[in-house]
């Protein structure tokens, strides 16, 4: 991770120090304990922080308005009961739940079919002759998520330690469906390319993703979820290397 | 749901968020009453009490969007182009500034990087709660934390130069000398 990732993540880091345990930061916390430069960085951006914070709370909130909160959730208004009787409110369930169900089964199945697009898409473009159009070719991981950080592109999160010692081929940003994401290429010991692409995991949100390699037109596929992230791996080489990887 | 025990607990953070939205006190106010009355009528839909600080912010911020009627109460602040790099700020520079400059600061910063800073600094959620509050992916937020501390850095550099300026020194050292 270069100091750039790490800020960018640390810059979300509470300054109440109430995130300390979130695995997101564990990496960039760690890099900034044994980094001087992005200690300092970081040193100087809580105290900011804290600062504004402390600043802000010195604004008190008028003296009477916590009695009237309490006035006014006193006064509330009843509930509605339902009048009707039991077979017409059975009746309105079965109705309702069909007005509310239908369209998350729809959406389900329209998520479900989006995964399948993007798989697809991501796949087509590995598989053309003109591939690959790399935006940063470099051997050197920490460049390309450098780069893509700049790109605002979505970056690696807590790569897998064995993946962090193969070279890079370089990366690429680009746009799919209207969402931003990044590919970043590494080179097996056998020469075969391993493919990772990283999208923002809201797009498939509320989508079940099989977390184990398939084979899908050649290509060893796998996604998993990290850190509020889709990575999708893609491979020709054998199983048996990639998963010493992956 | 222990509806008082909940007012106490989040009624002056949920007002400071109220106040950097309307710029108005009495508005600030009534918008975060508004929040608890409608608390107290659906607080039977909330099933995970400890979501109850990110529905709470979520949804002053949904009323204060429905009650916005007039465009002209709320003009749209341009982020000032000269002073969109963050130059270092002196943090003792920055204790000197009072409260009120430091939240006016918060409300110059661009709309799309503004949420999810008064959020960050005022309900004191994480990158987390905020996306879910604001309904956008985790990166957006970090990229707009990002985006949006570096204006507010820079916002509150512009103040302290402003102030800076202002200070009259009674008498020079050299009149001092004499």
């Amino acid at each position: 991770m270069t100091n750039e990732v790490a800020k960018f993540i640390l810059n979300t880091y509470r300054p109440n120090g109430a995130d300390a345990q979130d695995p997101t930061f564990r990496a960039a916390l760690e890099q900034a304990a044994s980094d001087p430069d992005l200690a300092a960085w970081f040193k100087e951006e809580r105290s900011f922080d804290s600062l504004v914070a402390a600043k802000l709370t010195e604004i008190q909130a008028p003296p009477n308005l916590y009695s009237a909160i309490l006035a006014g959730m006193e006064t509330r208004s009843p509930i509605r009961r339902f009048t009707i009787g039991p077979i017409l409110a059975l009746a309105a369930v079965v109705v309702l739940s069909g007005i509310i169900l239908l369209p998350m089964y729809m959406e389900h199945q329209s998520r479900t079919a989006l995964i399948s697009q993007y798989q697809k898409a991501n796949l087509t473009m590995l598989s053309s002759p003109t591939w690959p159009q790399l935006d940063l070719v470099t051997t050197d991981f920490s460049r390309t998520q450098e780069y893509l950080a700049h790109m605002k592109a979505p970056c690696i999160p807590h790569l897998p330690g064995a993946l962090l010692d193969l070279p890079t081929v370089g990366c690429k940003a680009f746009y799919w469906n209207n969402r931003q994401l990044s590919l970043t290429c590494f080179r097996l010991p056998s020469g075969d390319l391993l493919h990772v692409f990283v999208i923002d995991e809201y797009t498939f949100r509320s989508t079940n993703i099989e977390d184990t390699f398939r084979e899908m037109d050649g290509w060893h596929v796998k996604f998993e979820r990290r850190d509020g992230m889709l990575l999708m791996f893609v491979s020709r080489a054998p199983m048996a290397e990639i998963k010493e990887y992956v | 749901m222990n509806l008082e025990a909940v007012a106490g607990r989040f009624y002056a953070s949920l007002y400071r968020f109220a106040l950097s939205l309307t710029k108005n006190e009495v508005e600030a106010g009534d918008l975060t009453q508004q929040t608890f009355f409608i608390l107290a009528q659906r607080s039977h839909q909330i099933r995970d009490t400890s979501k109850v600080k990110c529905w709470l912010f979520t949804t002053l911020r949904r009323e204060f969007l429905r009650t916005l009627r007039v465009q002209s109460n709320h003009p749209h602040v341009e982020f000032r182009p000269e002073i969109h790099d963050a130059p270092s700020l002196s943090v003792d520079a920055l204790r000197a500034l009072d409260a009120k400059t430091v939240l006016e600061a918060l409300t110059q910063i661009e709309p799309t990087y503004r949420t999810a800073v008064e959020l960050f600094y005022l309900s004191e959620m994480s990158y987390k709660e905020i996306a879910e509050s604001l309904e956008i992916p985790i990166g957006t937020v970090m990229s707009r934390l990002s985006r949006g501390k570096e204006q507010l850095k820079a916002i509150l550099s512009a103040a302290i130069s402003e102030i800076s300026a202002k200070i009259i020194p009674l008498r020079t050292d050299e009149q001092a000398a004499r």
